[in-house]
């Protein structure tokens, strides 16, 4: 049996030798194409495309190369811009919590809207408050 | 290029690898029959092998600094190198053309390629058929496979040396030629 597979796998190795062989070119083809005409004329023209070719990629790659030295740097910018960004977004340190919801409410800080509001109308802080009693008033008469 | 007549390989790729063509024409004239050999091994058609040829000197021109001083082997042997590289890689980009495979071997020359197998064609026409059909054949190899068996079946390569023109290890070799051989048998054994 090991025998007969043995044989077997010899002939056919011998065989797959022959088909090697016999895909191989002719001696004539091969010496038609070693001396072909022009063929270091295709050579030379082969290099030289190479070489713009290695020219455009080398000018890619010298951009890439800048580029990435560029990446740290505004990384950097980016990460300080971030920090600034939360820093100044944080409540003032000083007064307290009830302080600032005050402020929140009566806007005592920033009086500008009111201001602008009764000067347009001509009355004085004096006569709003008036005005608020006296309506105050009548509303309890009632 | 006369001046470079009696000058040895190292003497004219030191002045290619400075630029000076006609050394590199010098080198061309004194090798380009050995690309051909080898290229000659793996492809049949005249147009295959005048591109290996003309890939393989592209790729030595441009690796010319790398071989001088440092490699220790002749340009020779360096320039096969390259050479066996540029057939794999056409190797490879033929098995990704579909209209490479055997198609239409399947089809209709079963019986041909059988008959072929058996005999041993001496005329021309039929050695022509008979290379047209071990080229469909072959192509169901993969190209390491391809590769392998030729350097060691048609080159008569030792192990040793496919290593170091492939620089592959030597157990990778090993290992290769005997799957090689173990998929040509199955090929084969199809046919008969």
């Amino acid at each position: 049996m090991f025998k007969k597979n043995r044989q077997r796998n010899e002939e056919l190795d011998r065989l797959g030798k022959t088909v090697l062989r016999f895909a191989a070119a002719s001696e004539e083809d091969t010496e038609a194409a070693a001396s072909s005409p022009f063929l270091f004329t295709r050579v030379r023209a082969a290099i030289a495309a190479e070489q713009r070719l290695q020219e455009e990629s080398g000018s890619w790659l010298s951009m890439i190369l800048v580029a990435r030295r560029a990446v740290p740097a505004m990384a950097l910018v980016a990460t300080l811009a971030a920090i600034l960004t939360v820093w100044s977004a944080r409540p003032a340190v000083n007064g307290t919590q009830a302080q600032a919801d005050e402020e929140g409410l009566f806007s005592l800080l920033d009086p500008g809207v009111e201001q602008t509001v009764l000067a347009s109308r001509g009355l004085s802080r004096d006569d709003v408050f008036n005005i608020v009693v006296d309506r105050n008033y009548e509303v309890k008469g009632k | 290029m006369d001046s470079f007549a009696e000058s040895t390989d190292d003497v004219l790729v030191a002045a290619a690898a400075t630029g000076d063509e006609s050394a590199f024409e010098q080198l061309f004239e004194r090798h380009r029959r050995q690309v051909a050999r080898i290229a000659s091994r793996f492809f049949a058609q005249r147009e295959q092998i005048e591109e290996i040829i003309q890939d393989s000197f592209t790729k030595a021109y441009f690796a010319l600094k790398t071989y001088h001083g440092t490699h220790a082997a002749s340009f020779k042997a360096w320039l096969a190198q390259i050479t066996v590289n540029c057939c794999y890689d056409h190797l490879r980009r033929a098995r990704r053309r579909p209209e490479q495979g055997m198609d239409d071997l399947e089809d209709g020359g079963t019986q041909e390629f059988a008959a072929w197998l058996r005999s041993h064609p001496a005329d021309v026409e039929t050695r022509l058929i008979s290379r047209d059909l071990a080229t469909k054949l072959l192509s169901r190899l993969s190209a390491e496979d391809r590769l392998v068996l030729t350097l060691l079946d048609v080159e008569g390569f030792s192990v040793a040396e496919i290593a170091e023109v492939t620089n592959w290890s030597i157990s990778k070799v090993k290992v290769r030629a005997h799957r090689a051989r173990a998929h040509l048998r199955r090929v084969l054994q199809r046919y008969l």
